[in-house]
């Protein structure tokens, strides 16, 4: 460990590659001082990947900006320094500055496409930052960004130099961007959520990059992600940070297999394990939510939230510990030495105390791992959902083409499922597969061209606007999109009650009690329905998006990622509440996700699209576990789990998504197949194999060939069969599995 | 759902305390203390939330105050529609003829001199902004009223129903408005409703598609499909759902509108086709005075340097509207 040895900067040797001690960042909004971040104290060694975790609002991105002295002009240093190779970041000048931010340091942002300039060739764009910050002249400037696309293995380098941004893919562009950010060598390179929006298959693909340049380069890293599984595989050090606050600190793995501070531990238990399902073990949440900036806080500032709080917390503000070491009882021992004068609630200055290689900031870190918990199981069977009682849903050979100009686009080909009553149906697949459009043609938001879908017996019109009361009742939509699925001129009441005098046909009378019941099952405070959705957390606006669909008691509700834009520990509430609602309302759901995690957790069946077609369909468990698609084999293993020992065998996906408006021949998956037989995928439909009775896939190879082919690699690489990985792993499992009290 | 929760209310900190309260009783204490940290901390961050709310209307306000564009086009409309309510008690009767003392200069008597017929050419200029914040208002009113619901309906359907609106809009943009304005002016007659009506008609197809693009961003929106969902008819998606959050976009709109609908009141005025004589409408005034510019200039200099500060008032006060509306 890098950081084990003690080594300051000041010492002769080369300098850290970032080095933050005491830093206090306020941002001032009309006239308010609003701390942001206080007493970070922190380092990155040479070479050094370094990850950065917390809910959003936790001050992770203020902390990079800080670094690269990119505050907003309402932010500023209030105390502390940045070192970054030794370099005090406020002392540059404005053109020193320019030079050395894209030199010595660089950024990779969330948003590709936001960090390319659309009206310039990828070629002039890279060849500029030689030509700027190395004066390069204009053809060797060429043929160093031909190199540097080739050290990101962009496939066609040559083209790609001569292409605008907007003819690349995702996974591409942000190819483009990292070589953007490595060509100068930087000391530090900062990656903000550098995979969040990007499909599993393209985030493993720039995981396998990064991982693969961190062998060649010799940039520190700095990962900002709220995804846990990237840290685990990327990061030697992790930092949790809480409001603003460094809560605990050491090697990524100690951190994530044995984690000391609560709230570590609370967002670890929040995030699905992979292979979890609804019936086994509830998801933990973190009651309430992020003080907001400005907002007085008493001691601990994760007292307010902490289910292991205790009347010292409060006393005063705990400093960042050694662990394994006494400083918590020692500190918690003179907190309550104190006298109980209100002065003494004001948190006094924290810094990380000795030079150990972790730290944590709590009193009672020896009893973290025994936190209670407090989220029972909730799901019940299927059979006590009712789900034996026969189909509420069946489609059949629905298709759905748009049109491009003169192309064609088929988003659904020939998809035919079933569904029963009280049942979970997962949905998964790249973006681009035909979830979602073959979600909006069974709430008739858009009509299919073919096919049939019937619903409880009977023939669905194709429109919404077509269909009959009851049958809009019954069926029901939860959007992906928190900030624009409330109408923001309405309050939460009138949305509500709009909806239910709509859906519920109820009488005036009873529409304000249901309204009432719906936002209390909804676990929203009536307080809360006298606002505007801009006053609502992201959490909260889901909420009222769910108590909005089963405003008329639906049969069937689509769930089209509705917990993706929130934060795993908001994630994890609006899973529990969806399962609750569902043991007791007995309504079945089609969920859209991609996240698998998610997806396995919540659903009992799942089916996988890929182009537009349902290529598989099966029980959760035996979808997820060999034999299953070759393409379900390659999602599954993308996706980055908080297995230190995780020896699955990643397989790449060659190639890109072909167009839908020209989709291969034979099996559509063949172009990008690792287990392609040969010509007769290219050439000829795969047939339906059955693996066991309900589980279906779109395969030339046999189930049985498969089972051995897919075990065999599982084998190989190293460890036990990929079945091992789909159990639930070490860490928090003893407690989720655990009945909890009710 | 179970009796935990209807006992300590709907709240999920509060019903996982429950939880934990019967299951560990050593821990009782610390959670009866943390429960009422965190009812304090609820409280006051709902205290926090409602002062917000009321601050965020008096930062707008007040950021409208500080704006200095708005604020100088605000006091200079405000100037002339003090002027357009009061000026007959304050000025000279802007009628009254008295040929004696025609085109005389600037005087004391006579602040801004005398026209050819030897009315107080300050009087008249005062007045003369009554017809204009009449018709003006009025027209861009009528013109957001139409072009609202034009844009409204070819924005939400889409479709055929878009297509034709929009071609034929197109169509409308096309023609000259001071030219066809004159052409029906001519028709139908002279009359201030009549200007009105024409200007407003002749500004509806800006209006609308100014509504109609965004109407076609926000009709993506998820509350608008939810709204579908719920099977609400058109017409209440269009209005209630969709209108009230294109507000900003709409009141921007009409006051660039109001700018014009002022110029070009004025130029109809000009060209003979608004007012007529003894009305001192400005456009009116610069058209009748204009003779006398070599020797009076001061009789068309003051109603248009008053035209101009009307124009560049309304211009400042959409400036200041779109730059605080931005933020």
């Amino acid at each position: 460990m890098p950081s084990a040895n003690g080594q300051s900067s000041g010492d002769g040797a080369a300098p850290r590659a970032l080095d933050v001690s005491d830093l206090e960042v306020t941002f001032h909004r009309r006239g308010r001082r609003l701390p942001v971040l206080k007493g970070i104290t922190m380092h990155i060694e040479r070479g050094e990947a370094y990850g950065l975790v917390g809910e959003s609002g936790c001050g992770k991105t203020t902390l990079a900006m800080a670094a690269m002295r990119y505050l907003a002009a309402n932010g500023t240093i209030d105390a502390g320094r940045v070192l970054v190779d030794g370099q005090d970041v406020s002392e540059l000048s404005e053109e020193a500055l320019r030079k050395w931010r894209g030199g010595k340091v660089s950024m990779v942002y969330q948003d590709p496409t936001q960090a390319l300039s659309p009206a310039m060739r990828i070629g002039d764009q890279l060849a500029e930052v030689y030509r700027y910050h190395e004066g390069t002249g204009k053809t060797e400037a060429i043929e160093r960004a031909r190199e540097s696309l080739r050290r990101v293995a962009i496939p066609d380098p040559e083209a790609t130099l001569h292409r605008y941004p907007f003819e690349l893919s995702g996974g591409q562009q942000q190819r483009v961007v990292i070589a953007m950010a490595l060509s100068i060598n930087p000391q530090l390179l900062i990656l903000d959520e550098p995979t969040t929006g990007l499909d599993a298959t393209v985030e493993a693909e720039i995981l396998d990059l990064i991982e693969e340049l961190r062998g060649r380069i010799n940039a520190a890293i700095l990962l900002i992600t709220h995804n846990l599984g990237l840290v685990a595989r990327l990061c030697e050090r992790v930092g949790v940070l809480y409001a603003g606050r460094l809560v605990e600190e050491g090697a990524a793995k100690q951190v994530f297999t044995d984690p000391r501070h609560p709230y570590t531990m609370g967002l670890l238990r929040c995030v699905p394990r992979f292979g979890m399902n609804k019936t086994d073990a509830a998801l933990q949440t973190i009651p309430g939510t992020l003080p907001a900036l400005g907002e007085p806080l008493k001691g601990c500032v994760y007292s307010a939230r902490c289910p292991m709080a205790k009347p010292v917390c409060v006393r005063r503000e705990p400093d960042l510990y050694a662990w394994p070491g006494d400083g918590g009882a020692r500190g918690a021992a003179e907190a309550e030495a104190l006298p109980p004068d209100p002065a003494a609630y004001s948190p006094h200055h924290a810094n990380p105390v000795g030079e150990a290689s972790r730290h944590v900031r709590c009193y009672f870190s020896p009893d973290v791992p025994e936190m209670p918990v407090m989220t029972p199981v909730l799901a019940t069977s299927l059979e006590a959902r009712g789900a034996t009682e026969g189909n509420v849903l069946s489609i059949e050979n629905v298709q759905r083409t748009f049109k491009d100009g003169r192309k064609k686009l088929t988003a659904v080909s020939d998809i035919s499922l079933e569904l029963k009553r009280g049942e979970t149906f997962g949905l998964v697949g790249e973006s681009g597969s035909g979830k979602t459009t073959l979600a909006k043609c069974v709430t008739g938001l858009i009509a299919p061209d073919s096919g049939t879908i019937e619903f409880e017996g009977g023939q669905l019109r194709p429109t919404a606007g077509r269909r009959s009361k009851d049958a809009l009742r019954a069926i029901q939509m939860v959007f992906q999109n928190p900030d624009s699925t409330l109408n923001p001129s309405w309050s939460t009441r009138a949305i509500l009650t709009r909806a239910v005098r709509k859906l519920g046909g109820a009488d005036r009378a009873s529409v304000r009690g249901k309204v009432d019941k719906l936002s209390a099952d909804v676990r929203v405070e009536p307080r809360f329905l006298l606002q505007k959705p801009l006053d609502l957390s992201g959490g909260q606006k889901q909420r009222i998006a769910i108590a909005r669909a089963f405003a008329g008691d639906p049969t069937l509700v689509i769930c089209d990622e509705p917990a993706s834009a929130l934060d795993v520990s908001v994630q994890a509430s609006i899973l529990n509440l969806l399962v609750e609602l569902q043991t007791n309302e007995h309504v079945s759901y089609v969920f859209i996700s991609h996240d698998l995690a998610v997806v396995r957790y919540i659903s009992d069946r799942i089916g996988v699209m890929y182009l537009a077609e349902l290529i598989e369909v099966g029980a959760a468990a035996e979808v997820f576990n060999p034999p299953h698609h070759p393409y379900t084999e390659a999602l599954l293993s993308s996706i980055p789990t908080l297995d230190f020992d995780d020896a699955r065998q990643r397989i790449p996906l060659r190639g890109t998504m072909p167009s839908l408006s020209e989709p291969p021949s034979g099996c559509r998956f063949h172009t990008r197949c690792h287990r392609l037989l040969g010509d007769i995928c290219r050439e000829q439909e795969p047939p339906l194999q059955e693996a066991v009775s309900g589980h279906t896939y779109k395969c030339h190879i046999p189930p049985n060939e498969l089972l051995v082919l897919q075990t065999e690699t599982a084998a190989a690489a190293g460890r036990g069969s990929a079945a091992d990985a789909a159990e639930p792993q070490s860490i928090g499992a003893s407690d989720l599995s655990a009945p909890a009290e009710v | 759902m179970d009796e935990t929760r209807s006992s300590l209310g709907p709240d999920p900190d509060l019903r996982a305390e429950g939880a934990q309260l019967s299951a560990d009783p050593e821990m009782l204490e610390a959670r009866v203390d943390a429960v009422a940290t965190r009812a304090t901390v609820a409280a006051q961050v709902d205290a926090a939330a409602a002062a917000e709310q009321r601050r965020q209307r008096r930062y707008l306000a007040r950021a409208l105050l500080r704006s200095p564009t708005f604020m100088v086009g605000m006091f200079i409309l405000l100037f002339w529609v003090f002027m357009a309510l009061f000026s007959t008690g304050i000025t000279q009767n802007p009628t009254d003829v008295d040929p004696a003392a025609s085109l005389q200069a600037p005087s004391g008597a006579h602040w801004f001199g005398t026209d050819d017929l030897g009315r107080d050419v300050f009087a008249r200029t005062m007045a003369g902004a009554r017809t204009v914040l009449i018709i003006a208002p009025a027209a861009t009113i009528l013109a957001l009223l139409w072009g609202g619901i034009i844009g409204l309906v070819a924005g939400f359907w889409r479709g055929l129903t878009d297509e034709i609106i929009m071609r034929l809009v197109d169509v409308l943009l096309a023609l000259p408005i001071i030219i066809t304005s004159i052409l029906v002016l001519s028709l139908l007659g002279k009359g201030t409703a009549i200007i009105i009506v024409t200007i407003g008609a002749l500004f509806t197809p800006v209006v609308s598609r100014t509504v109609r693009a965004a109407v076609i961003s926000e009709r993506e929106r998820e509350y608008v499909m939810a709204a579908r969902l719920r099977g609400e008819r058109s017409a209440f998606v269009m209005a209630r759902e969709i209108l009230p959050n294109i507000t900003q976009p709409i009141i921007v709109e009409g006051t660039v509108r109001l700018g014009y609908a002022v110029f070009t009141a004025a130029t109809l005025s000009f060209l003979g086709f608004g007012l007529a004589p003894p009305s001192p409408d400005w456009g009116l005034t610069i058209s009748t005075q204009r003779v006398f510019l070599q020797i009076a200039p001061w009789t068309v200099l003051f109603p248009a340097v008053a035209l101009a500060s009307l124009v560049v008032a309304v211009n400042l006060i959409t400036d200041g509207l779109g730059r605080v509306f931005a933020k």
